[in-house]
């Protein structure tokens, strides 16, 4: 269903039976200078708009809990009063760390007055705070860990200078390693970093330097992207200008592989396409937000642009319903439902949707996805598709690029680097889209 | 009345058509209101093109020295591929025009025309047109006819049909210099049929020269030899095709002025148009001759030889896969109703593992194919896939038979055959002097075998050679208007089947055969030919998770090989909660497309880039 920024709100997602959630995502739009490689929803920061922005994401906090509980009782949930407990909070961007500290202390507030981070077996809630390291003071940070904030994912991108400039980010190489002591100084301990490779004029020597300089950090956590060129951004159509010379496939390939290489080498196992934990996917490093994402879990989102899904009860095989929130400031400022925000897509339940989500998002994942289960919900979603799913299966397995480990289906180091190509014609054997 | 029967042949452009159209506005047959430019070609698509298809017969009326003249002129293609019907149109004439383009000269189709009128033992009368024009040499192409063609220079009429300069000389001409029609030499009726035609009212009309049987009391004295005559054609008449032994009842007879006009009958030395109720072109064989079921002549005249399609090629819808069977259905019917009227075309249908359902028709050359392939697309708005063409090779087997192959999947396997032989054209170039080194150079890469060169007034030169047909059906005459800026003329006859060292191409996608795209070529141009595929090939087929190797082979012997290597990098970097829905539709999307996807083994293959391979469109 796609409705009109406005027409709908989030107010539609909880009319299903949903099953409790077990994270919170918030996107803060706010940034210093609008790179030219990011397709999220951001914009350069006048300052003048953030205390509305932390008031209206304050509402929207509220009503998210209050319409979280009565659509857990819906589902035949227990009815419960005060706050809902979640597993994990990610405020991403954007650059959350731009906002102003008195805006934080709101924001946290607002957080802990109706989530339950502090969960019943004793592991508090993981709550992630994206930084950039030019915003990542010392006084945020401080502040950050009295309200909770026990991980932050700095946006390192690379530790070379030209490489920085090529992708118009505004930091210099070492106020990363400054930003990652501070946060560890502030009682942060998780940090992770971001890392982006295959960037115009990179080469794999110049790859090879960033990798040994972030584990120089002694970091758990990290996180490699290969440049998209994602549409509609200004780097696309420079590229497609033809401004500049995009890295060759074949460099890409080596720089996926070093990565792995390196970090391997130094105790860190790809767990998901793109990230590293010391420990794997199991262990107590791996992004447990993120991993919620991976494996279909139900999170709530807050803000403009922010993405939720939600399980639902009952039906054929899992599924869950999907929602965006309307990606524009002011309509999210000016709409408002009893605190929920303008949504501008909303999927509702569809259960060979939900398996093709699981065999998209499950294949990237060192785990991968149960195979049995995905049978049998196949067959369920759509008759006659488990048969087309082994079949499949079988075939990627005999191409070599998946391996079959304990009646899970996972990619193998040749399939990594076509996990899409993988998913593509996995999915395409479940249902008719 | 005299009786003079014309023909007016010439170079494509040389303006044939307009001359036709000024001669019967000036015999007053058209009168000004009714004259639009090329009268006699009665196809939109013949009008657009500037070249006449189907050959018509007019009749009018002159005076001429104070003697009436009733003038047959009958309208003839001007294009090679239809040498067959130009040299039945001639069978039915005792003189031709042969028109010359004052500012270009002799040209190839000029020379062939000219030689196929020679052969029937015409009277040429030889015209130099567009004199009007101040690029003309009238004199200079006046020295061109006489040294090629043999003509004298001083019996060229100068003429412009634009302006009608020359034509009452031309008509004083026509009276004077053609014979008359011979007298007739038995007394049965004996009609030559020269042209067919198909309406969707009155089903096929015929056009015929009589020749022998009762004089036309209106004509006189053509019918006197035959004294005891029975009679010639008139309506009501049963009518006889001594080729097929078939019989019909003659409905209407009559000329063309250029209308129709009924006539009460027809006699020796006239022509006419014959309508008998005979509802399909089949029915009808060009060349056959008509005589009266109640007295028929013992012999046919001579003359009938079936028109021998030489050029071949594959037509599929082009369109995808889910209408695919609609949409043949709808080729089909096109194919169909456009063989009412042109009965040289063969088709039979045909099915390809990679295209579908498809016809495999023949035709006489290749402009004939591209004027279906064209009137196909423009009358039917069906869209076609044409296959590259291929011609007929005769294939003898150990046991002395011998087979025709038009179909690279029908050619028998190696070892099962004696020889192969093909067809040899006798190709006539015409070109500028300075190109003639990069013209030769040309043949001799199409395996062609000199055989003479002309000087052509000062500038110009003949050449003439051998080339297997099939050396010139792939791009010959482009690279030929290329190389001599448009300038060179070319034109070719099919004179000999000879034997040669020709082979069956093998095209393999990953190890396997793919017959749609199999082609026979001579053994040296294999590889050439082969790698010419597999690179269009490669470009099509979407690279896969293996390595795709591409291989052209004769008889298991591998002679080019191209590889598609395996893509290694398909993935996305980032995949978070707001990237699933956006994601998952672009990979869906990209699935769907695969539904148009052939399978050769584990390979697929897009629907389209069989048509891209095959395609001969652009």
């Amino acid at each position: 269903m796609r409705a009109e920024p406005g027409g709908v709100s989030a107010r539609a997602v909880f009319a299903h039976p949903i099953t409790p959630p077990e994270a919170l995502y918030i996107h803060t739009p706010f940034c210093a200078h609008k790179c030219h490689y990011c397709d999220f929803y951001s914009f350069v920061d006048t300052r003048d708009q953030q205390p509305a922005f932390v008031e209206r994401l304050a509402r929207e906090l509220r009503a998210l809990a209050e319409h979280t509980r009565a659509g857990v009782s819906l589902g035949g949930g227990p009815r419960a009063g005060g706050r809902v407990p979640l597993g994990s909070v990610f405020v991403g961007g954007g650059t959350p760390s731009l906002l102003a500290p008195r805006l934080w202390e709101r924001l946290l507030v607002a957080i802990h007055e109706h989530f339950d981070l502090t969960a019943p077996g004793g592991v508090p809630a993981e709550f992630t705070v994206e930084c950039n390291p030019e915003s990542a003071t010392p006084e945020l940070l401080r502040l950050l860990r009295g309200g909770g904030v026990n991980r932050v994912s700095m946006g390192a991108q690379s530790f070379h200078a030209a490489h920085l400039r090529t992708l118009e980010r505004i930091h210099t190489p070492g106020r990363v390693g400054r930003a990652v002591a501070d946060a560890r100084a502030a009682g942060i301990e998780r940090v992770s970093i971001d890392l982006i490779y295959a960037v115009p004029g990179q080469s794999p020597q110049d790859w090879r330097a960033d990798l040994e300089r972030a584990l120089s950090l002694s970091l758990d956590h990290l996180s490699c992207y290969n440049l998209t060129y994602e549409p509609n951004t200004a780097m696309t159509v420079r590229l497609a200008r033809g401004e500049f010379v995009p890295a060759p496939e074949d460099d890409e390939l080596a720089m996926f592989d070093l990565a792995e290489e390196l970090l391997t080498a130094a105790g860190l196992t790809r767990y998901e396409v793109s990230n590293y934990a010391r420990g794997g996917i199991h262990g107590p490093h791996a992004c447990r937000h993120n991993l919620a994402y991976w494996r279909q879990g139900g999170w709530l989102a807050a803000g403009p642009s922010a993405s939720g899904h939600l399980r639902v009860r009952g039906g054929a095989a899992p599924s869950g319903v999907r929602w965006k929130n309307a990606p524009r400031l002011d309509t999210y400022l000016s709409r408002d439902d009893g605190g929920l925000a303008p949504v501008c897509d909303l999927e509702p339940p569809d259960p060979a949707r939900a398996l093709r989500e699981r065999l998209m998002t499950g294949l990237r994942l060192s785990e991968g996805v149960d195979a049995l289960a995905a049978a049998a919900d196949a067959e369920a979603a759509a008759p006659g598709s488990a048969a087309r799913l082994r079949h499949c299966a079988q075939e990627l397995v005999s191409d070599g690029l998946l391996g079959v480990h304990g009646q899970r289906w996972a990619l193998t180091r040749r399939g990594w680097p076509l996990a899409d190509f993988v998913a593509r014609r996995m999915m395409s054997r479940v249902g008719e889209p | 009345m005299q009786i003079r029967n014309f023909s007016i042949i010439a170079h494509i452009d040389h303006g044939k058509s307009t001359l036709a159209d000024r001669l019967l506005q000036a015999t007053n047959a058209v009168s000004e209101r009714e004259m639009r430019a090329q009268l006699l070609d009665s196809m939109d698509i013949e009008r657009e093109r500037g070249i006449t298809i189907k050959a018509s017969a007019v009749t009018v009326l002159h005076r001429h020295r104070g003697s009436d003249f009733m003038l047959n002129f009958i309208d003839t293609p001007g294009h090679v591929d239809f040498n067959y019907e130009v040299s039945r149109a001639l069978k039915a004439c005792e003189g031709a025009i042969l028109v010359v383009d004052a500012t270009q000269g002799v040209q190839a189709q000029t020379v062939v025309n000219a030689y196929l009128a020679i052969n029937e033992n015409l009277e040429l009368i030889p015209v130099i047109n567009k004199v009007d024009l101040p690029s003309a040499r009238p004199e200079e192409v006046a020295m061109e006819v006489e040294q090629v063609l043999g003509l004298k220079a001083e019996d060229c009429l100068l003429v412009s049909a634009k302006t009608g300069r020359g034509v009452p000389e031309l008509l004083e001409a026509i009276c004077d210099r053609l014979p008359a029609p011979r007298l007739a030499v038995v007394p049965q009726t004996r009609a030559l049929i020269f042209d067919a035609q198909y309406d969707d009212y009155r089903g096929v009309v015929t056009y015929c020269r009589v020749f022998d049987g009762a004089a036309n009391p209106q004509i006189g004295e053509l019918g006197r030899v035959a004294s005891g005559a029975t009679g010639s054609l008139k309506v009501g008449d049963k009518i006889r095709m001594i080729g097929t032994g078939r019989t019909f009842q003659v409905t209407d007879i009559g000329k063309m002025n250029p209308k129709p006009v009924r006539v009460p009958a027809v006699g020796p030395g006239e022509t006419c148009y014959l309508v008998a109720a005979i509802r399909s072109l089949a029915d009808v064989r060009i060349g056959d001759t008509v005589t009266l079921d109640i007295d028929p002549a013992a012999e046919a005249l001579p003359g009938y030889k079936p028109p021998v399609q030489m050029v071949f090629c594959d037509f599929y819808p082009a369109t995808s896969a889910e209408s695919k069977g609609a949409d043949f259905e709808k080729l089909r019917e096109a194919i169909e109703k456009l063989s009412l009227n042109d009965s040289s075309f063969t088709f039979i249908p045909v099915h390809s593992e990679a295209l579908g359902f498809g016809l495999r028709c023949g035709f006489l050359g290749l402009l004939h194919m591209e004027i279906i392939q064209e009137r196909l697309e423009r009358e039917f708005q069906t869209e076609v896939v044409q296959t590259a063409p291929t011609v007929t090779y005769k294939v003898k087997l150990h046991d002395g038979t011998s087979i025709d192959v038009n179909n690279p999947a029908e050619m028998p396997r190696g070892g099962t055959y004696e020889q192969v032989l093909e067809p040899i054209c006798k190709v006539e170039v015409i070109c500028p002097n300075e190109s003639i080194g990069e013209v030769m150079k040309l043949c001799s890469e199409r395996r062609a075998e000199f055989k003479t060169q002309q000087v052509i007034g000062e500038t110009r030169q003949m050449v003439s050679f051998e080339i297997p047909l099939a050396e010139i059906i792939y791009d010959f005459y482009d690279k030929l208007k290329a190389m001599t800026s448009g300038y060179g003329t070319m034109d070719y006859e099919v004179v000999d089947f000879r034997p040669n060292d020709l082979v069956k191409v093998d095209i393999l996608i990953n190890g396997e055969p793919v017959e749609a795209l199999s082609l026979i070529c001579h053994r040296q141009n294999a590889e050439f030919r082969g790698r010419l595929l597999l690179r269009k090939l490669q470009k099509q087929i979407d690279r896969h998770q293996f390595e795709i190797p591409l291989q052209a082979a004769i008889g298991g012997k591998i002679v080019a090989r191209e590889t598609i290597k395996a893509f290694r990098k398909d993935v996305t970097a980032k995949c978070y909660g707001g990237d699933v829905s956006r994601k998952r539709k672009l990979l869906e999307k990209q699935k769907e497309g695969k539904k148009k996807m052939k399978a050769i083994g584990r390979v697929e293959i897009p629907q389209e880039a069989f048509m891209a391979v095959l395609d001969q469109g652009e």
